[in-house]
């Protein structure tokens, strides 16, 4: 689950092209959305194109989003139950 | 009513965000260099700019300056000139659809992979609700949104404009126009500039022509006019300002146009200081600009009226005049 969540870490500062943040920088339980990181809709939309690329992980209920994306934990959870690759 | 310019910045392959390059501009040799940019966390929050190919970051940075410059904190309009758009962008997101199909297109290449995304992101980042224009005419595409701008002022339409001409050239798009010899020598350059048009200042812009595919003695007839019109003799021009490159094909336009008007000693180019792009006239507004605000030209010429004239393959042709 560790390792899961670095590389978590890592994909999302490269695909949300984070310049200034480095992985250690980022608390695995902080909020991704507002007061946390800080993301916004559109990187919603590049986390499910990242689940789906990089795990085969359709999302199909936009409300999952909301639980699956609270957190890198949560997402690393939801990701090591649904993992497909 | 009077048109002028009254503020001009650049990024290009000369330093960037100054005027430098009027007194010791950067030599290269190579057929295509990227531009030089500044640093952008003088002007884009980090987090706003992560989604920003390099079109916007300089695109925002030549506006604020632009801004700045001129002292006009919120402009009426923002009128844009682009010829190839955000290509970087596009080209990332056409090589994952080719790479990885449909399923799995990134969202952040595609929405900022249109031409009008550049003055959209303008207009959010300053909160500008004014007229917000693109003008995507290949090589007349930053004379089309000059004239926007001219036309919407002398209307009284709005009382100021951002006019801003922005092209970037990636190594895969110059490598394509590289083989089917759209360069033909020419220096290939990036454009990013921007200029803030109001109804007072020190530099004029007495006219703006665009004319397709003319006849020569069409292109007479409208310097004449131009000339007559606003009572300048032709012989009083100072400063010719061609796109002349190191092309004879595309040389010979400007050849022909210096014989016809007696304007062989007058004349320079921009092109050799900062390369070339479709909205790469830009420059030559900027050198003209810079000219008439110092009178005197980059070769020493004195000046007080500058003529521009561009084409773009022989097929758009463009004349601007400006007088201080």
């Amino acid at each position: 689950m560790e390792n899961l969540i670095k590389e978590l870490k890592e994909e999302i500062i490269k695909t949300l092209n984070l310049e200034e943040i480095k992985p250690e920088d980022i608390d695995e339980n902080a909020p991704l959305f507002g007061d946390g990181l800080g993301l916004d809709s559109i990187d919603a939309l590049e986390l499910i194109v990242l689940m789906e690329k990089n795990y085969g992980i359709k999302l199909q209920d936009p409300n999952q989003g909301k639980e699956i994306f609270k957190s890198i934990v949560t997402m690393a959870d939801y990701v090591h139950k649904n993992r497909t690759k | 009513m009077n048109i002028y310019i009254k503020s001009c910045s650049q990024i290009s392959v000369q330093e960037p965000l100054c005027n430098k390059w009027f007194t010791k501009p950067i030599k290269y040799e190579c057929p295509y260099v990227r531009a030089l940019d500044p640093d952008y966390k003088h002007f884009i929050n980090p987090i706003a700019a992560r989604r920003m190919g390099l079109i916007l970051k300089r695109a925002m940075a030549t506006s604020l300056t632009a801004m700045k410059d001129s002292g006009i904190v919120m402009p009426d309009a923002i009128i844009t000139a682009t010829g190839l758009g955000c290509i970087e962008n596009t080209e990332k997101f056409l090589s994952v659809l080719c790479e990885e199909g449909e399923n799995c297109l990134q969202p952040t290449f595609f929405i900022n992979s249109t031409h009008n995304t550049i003055g959209s992101y303008i207009a959010v980042n300053i909160k500008c609700y004014g007229y917000n224009n693109t003008h995507v005419h290949r090589g007349i595409s930053f004379e089309s949104a000059l004239l926007d701008a001219f036309i919407k002022i002398k209307l009284g339409k709005i009382e100021n404009a951002l006019v801003g001409a922005h092209d970037e050239m990636t190594p895969s798009f110059f490598t394509l126009l590289d083989r089917v010899g759209f360069w033909k020598g020419g220096f290939a350059g990036e454009t990013a500039v921007s200029m803030m048009l109001t109804k007072c200042g020190d530099i004029k812009i007495v006219g703006v022509e665009i004319l397709y595919m003319p006849e020569r003695q069409k292109i007479v007839d409208v310097v004449n006019k131009i000339c007559s019109e606003n009572d300048i003799a032709i012989d009083d021009i100072d400063l010719l300002v061609t796109g002349r490159n190191n092309n004879d094909e595309n040389n010979m336009v400007y050849d022909d146009f210096e014989n016809i008007f007696n304007m062989k000693d007058k004349s320079e180019s921009y092109k050799n200081i900062f390369g070339e792009s479709f909205t790469s006239s830009a420059y030559g507004v900027c050198y003209a600009y810079e000219s008439l605000k110092r009178g005197i030209s980059p070769l020493g010429k004195k000046v007080s009226k500058v003529l521009l004239y561009n084409h773009c393959e022989n097929k758009e042709h463009s004349l601007i005049l400006l007088t201080c």
